[in-house]
């Protein structure tokens, strides 16, 4: 029997509800007993912590030697000195280090709690069904709170343990709490599970409330890019996360005829949640053709370029990633804001009681630069009738914004070349060179480092002419931003039950070489076009390549020799040689789902209350690798780290070295990859597989050949150490001209050397390895760590074993 | 007689606001960065993929290896800079992140097995990552010297050039003068 909690309005009396206590019902039927760990609290899966922890050793590096969090301080923790209270640098980095997590689990699940009363209230409760293909339907949910979902308000109870555990957890931060960095990031290993579980809430309750695909491989191509906004009609943008008012204006739009004049626009999750709207109309509350008639205008690293290439008239924004100077920047250009949740209103009035009409006519004639309306469907309304009637406002704004070409060389002419810019640039594009090449009259360079630009104009806060630098990069790149016309895959959602069934032998097994999940934001090192080559580089070695966020929208900004997107090259299924769009920052709980699903639908794991286990299984069995190449934000950190707590390995570029810790093992020290064979419960020795859990790649080059051999796992077959071992080794020929210096720690069997250098091989295994090769029968006689055995079952749980010798 | 080119000058970090406490890096004359590196005992010289900026600086590190009988640790996807030039004796392909990892445990052999090193020298490293491993060695293994050999200021380095980033040329003539150090 389980209890349920529960209430309900009184039909037709207005400001009644009667509130529940307590429901008893039958418990429905599952076929899994409920496992050890339901509703897991700080302290509860802590071992399970520690054994990641002994193996991948915690590594800071930390962005300052100081603390200065109380009034004791600043204190100096220059080489692990300790500070007033006690704490050493090793702790304070894991004091920030979990910060960070709970500032990027709570932005994403309060994002769930909005999305949770926002749908209850406006369409009441709904059935939770994710359609016939997809029975495991919240894997995640199951995992952690060990109980199915019914309806979308049975979630509240996800939600309310959430909030509990994060209080507790924000708590362990305050000075005098917890002090030791091993706790901290036990305590950020439990965060970085609780946001799997946040945005897995958040993006079930939207798929069902807005009828978003349910795992629907041929999800359709949708319009990307600033070319896309139809500058005949009104644009209105929404930017953030949260799609209730970006939905409420297209509701507002379709019914009332609107879309010959006005273009919706999304900018950075926003987007992808507003294209998912693509099945209203079945048995949905959402009109009838809906969807997909919003476009992507683009991913977060375009915000401050499409501002400045004016190519919008009013602005809606919601919550996360929204940068804090969008107010001033559409001010300067005469672009009203609509603020429409709490979390971001950014010292604008709260107009949300004031009738439409009115709030609108203050924003066309420019009085205020923005308002707050924080109910979605007046916000909607507000925002196409201020774009709509704002648009003949802007025309003649919008032309004496843009740069002349006389302007322009005006600015350029004036640069000193002092290289200020150059010094604060994040990707250090040696800007005083390109502007003195523009002096002379070459574009060039301006359009070469366009997609290298993040757009955070720190540049034009350097320079001592007030250049308006970013504004010369929209002239330069001006016939560019027309152009900027591509397609994008709308999100699918979850991979559904059928496809983990056809892949998760091959996976398991290594045949399908891994599964490379492209996640995260806009910060790249080098490029947005970084993001395609990297996912290109693995659907076509085979990988089953899955993407979510800005990562996804970036890389549709390419086209093959054939003039085709990665979408339109490949299919959209969760298969090897495919790439799937899961939708958007939320959506990415569907990868860690996958990997669930892979465990409990092709092994037959008991996931209920079961996190531990199944996150065993995962680490030594599913050969996935994250990468969040654009990484920039606290939720970047903090889906890492749930990542890692599920037992996934991820690589980070560069600049994320600013998150101050990582998860590196030792490939040296044989006692740290000792796992149990949970035949026998005998000790094994294995090689370093995966070999670190949280990497830092220099370059996408790294990045690529440190993939691979994280997807290497000690329960590959031979085939499958075969298959993987061959793209470790041919990505580092093709990209660093030798075979990487480690490939003999992964050879078990002469049969999982690549055919391709099989003899050259083997001859250095006999020559510089001392490995003992029988030449006649191509046999390696002895050397490896151990032999390859197809039945050996790695564990690094106790209990998992079945019989003990 | 021609002046030594002045690596003293302009200590700013390469990125402004990168000011990480009480204790920053000091620069040095290139004949005292020759000098100190000449005289430590297990010297590792750590390069990255900015020298595929500079090809030719893939010449002067080989030269500053054979005229100390270095070992080059190759990060990111910099070896094949070395294999486009035949060199590769002594020559070890390992990311950064875990090579600095492996160099904060006394503990670890070193790539040749032969023990931990007591010196490192960073030289074409992306700005922002090289500054992140410096500070994991300067708060968690102090044993080891940090040296900096690349084109700008390294706050957290003991030793480093001031700011040459945008003097190439400056730059160029600052290697040779190490690399004259060395072999004197």
């Amino acid at each position: 029997m389980v209890k349920t909690e529960g209430s309900f309005a009184v039909e037709d009396m207005k400001n009644v509800q009667i509130n529940i206590g307590a429901v008893v019902k039958e418990e429905d039927e599952w076929d899994q007993p409920m496992g050890p760990f339901p509703k897991p609290q700080i302290a509860t899966l802590r071992d399970w912590d520690f054994k990641i922890m002994n193996r991948y050793r915690i590594f800071y590096s930390p962005a300052d030697d100081t603390c200065t969090l109380c009034t004791y301080g600043p204190c100096d923790l220059t080489g692990n000195k300790r500070g007033a209270c006690g704490i050493d640098q090793e702790g304070a980095c894991g004091k920030i280090v979990l910060i960070a997590c709970l500032m990027g689990c709570c932005a994403h699940f309060a994002h769930g709690i909005h999305l949770y009363h926002w749908v209850l209230d406006r369409f009441g409760d709904m059935k939770f069904d994710m359609g016939d293909e997809i029975l495991v339907d919240s894997p995640i949910y199951q995992t952690v709170m060990g109980k199915k979902p019914k309806t979308l308000k049975d979630f509240g109870e996800g939600i309310s343990y959430i909030e509990e555990n994060v209080a507790n957890l924000l708590a362990a931060t305050h000075t005098g709490q917890e002090g030791h960095y091993t706790d901290f990031e036990s305590k950020a290993l439990h965060t970085g599970m609780l946001d799997d579980l946040g945005m897995e809430i958040s993006d079930l309750l939207q798929i069902v409330a807005y009828d978003m695909p349910r795992g629907d491989k041929n999800a359709p191509l949708v319009e990307i890019g600033m070319g896309t906004l139809d500058q005949n009609k009104a644009v209105l943008i929404a930017y953030g996360h949260n799609l209730a008012a970006g939905a409420e204006s297209m509701i507002f739009i379709e019914n009332n005829n609107l879309w010959d004049k006005v273009d919706i626009g999304g900018v950075c999750c926003t987007a992808h949640d507003l294209t998912r709207i693509t099945e209203a109309g079945n048995e949905s509350i959402l009109p009838q053709n809906l969807g997909p008639k919003a476009k992507v205008a683009g991913a977060i690293g375009w915000w401050r370029k499409m501002v400045r290439a004016n190519v919008m008239d009013t602005v809606m924004i919601d919550e996360q990633c929204v940068w804090c100077d969008t107010v001033k920047d559409c001010q300067e250009r005469s672009i009203p804001v609509i603020a429409t949740t709490d979390k971001i209103m950014m010292g604008l009035r709260d107009r949300t009681n004031d009738p439409v009409d009115a709030i609108v006519d203050d924003l066309v004639n420019f009085r205020v630069p923005g308002v707050v309306v924080l109910d979605p469907v007046k916000a909607g309304e507000v925002g196409v009738k201020t774009a709509v009637a704002v648009k003949p406002k802007r025309q003649a704004i919008k032309e004496k914004m843009v740069l002349t070409q006389e302007e322009f060389n005006k600015w350029a002419s004036t640069c000193t070349q002092c290289m200020q810019c150059s010094f604060v640039c994040p990707p250090h594009i040696p800007l005083g060179k390109v502007i003195e090449e523009a002096a002379k009259g070459n574009l060039e360079p301006f359009s070469a480092t366009y997609e290298v630009c993040v757009g955070c104009g720190r540049c034009e806060q350097a320079c001592s002419r007030d250049m308006p630098i970013l504004k010369m990069y929209e002239f330069a790149n001006r016939q560019y931003i027309k152009d900027q016309k591509f397609v994008m895959r709308a999100g699918r959602g979850p991979a559904t039950d059928t496809e983990i069934r056809a892949v998760g032998m091959p996976i398991v097994m290594g045949t399908i070489p891994g599964v490379i999940a492209l996640v995260g934001c806009s910060n790249y090192p080098n490029g947005t076009k970084e993001s395609y080559d990297i996912a290109k580089e693995f659907v076509d070695r085979g990988y089953i390549v899955v993407t979510s966020g800005c990562m996804a929208m970036d890389m549709s900004l390419y086209r093959d020799a054939d003039g085709k997107t990665i979408w339109e090259q490949y299919p959209g299924g969760f298969d090897g040689r495919n790439i799937c769009n899961v939708g958007s920052c939320v959506s990415n709980a569907h990868i860690i789902g996958a990997a669930i699903k892979v465990s409990t639908i092709f092994a037959h794991r008991n996931h209920r209350a079961n996190w531990d286990d199944i996150a065993d299984y995962i680490l030594s069995k599913v050969g996935a690798c994250g990468i969040a190449w654009g990484a920039y934000s606290q939720k970047a950190a903090s889906i890492a780290t749930g990542v890692n707590r599920a037992g996934v390995p991820v690589v980070v570029q560069s600049h994320s070295v600013m998150y101050r810790r990582a998860f590196l093992g030792r490939a040296d020290k044989p006692e740290d990859w000792q796992v149990i064979d949970a035949r026998d419960g005998s000790k094994v020795t294995v090689e370093p597989a995966p070999e670190h859990m949280l990497y830092v790649a220099e370059t996408k080059e790294e990045a690529m050949l440190e993939m691979a051999k994280l997807c290497i796992r000690p329960s590959d077959n031979s085939i499958g150490r075969m298959i993987k071992l061959t793209h470790y080794c041919d990505i580092s020929l093709k990209y660093f001209g030798k075979l990487p210096d480690d490939w003999h720690i992964y050879v078990r069997h002469a049969s999982e050397l690549p055919i391709a250098w099989k003899d050259q091989m083997m001859k250095e295994l006999e020559e510089k390895r001392g490995w003992q090769i029988d030449w006649k029968a191509k046999k390696i006689v002895s050397g490896p760590l151990r032999p390859a055995d197809v039945s050996f079952d790695p564990t690094n749980i106790e209990r998992k074993i079945r019989v003990r010798k | 007689m021609k002046m030594a080119v002045d690596t003293t000058k302009n200590p700013i970090p390469f990125e402004m606001a990168q000011i990480p406490g009480p204790e920053m890096a000091k620069t040095y004359a290139t004949k005292v960065m020759g000098a100190i590196i000449k005289k430590s005992k297990r010297p590792l010289l750590v390069v990255g993929a900015e020298l595929f900026e500079d090809p030719v600086m893939f010449d002067k590190v080989i030269e500053m290896a054979k005229a100390k009988n270095m070992p080059i640790a190759a990060t990111a996807h910099s070896v094949k800079g070395f294999v486009d030039r035949g060199y590769l004796e002594n020559v070890h392909q390992i990311g950064l992140h875990p090579l600095t990892n492996y160099l904060r445990f006394a503990d670890w052999k070193g790539l040749d097995g032969q023990g931990q090193y007591d010196a490192v020298i960073f030289m074409g490293i992306f700005y922002k990552f090289a500054n992140a491993m410096f500070a994991t060695l300067k708060n968690f293994n102090r044993d080891i010297k940090r040296i900096s050999l690349d084109r700008y200021y390294h706050v957290n380095a003991d030793m480093t050039f001031g700011n040459l980033a945008f003097d190439p040329d400056g730059y160029h003539e600052a290697i040779d003068e190490v690399i004259a150090a060395l072999k004197k």
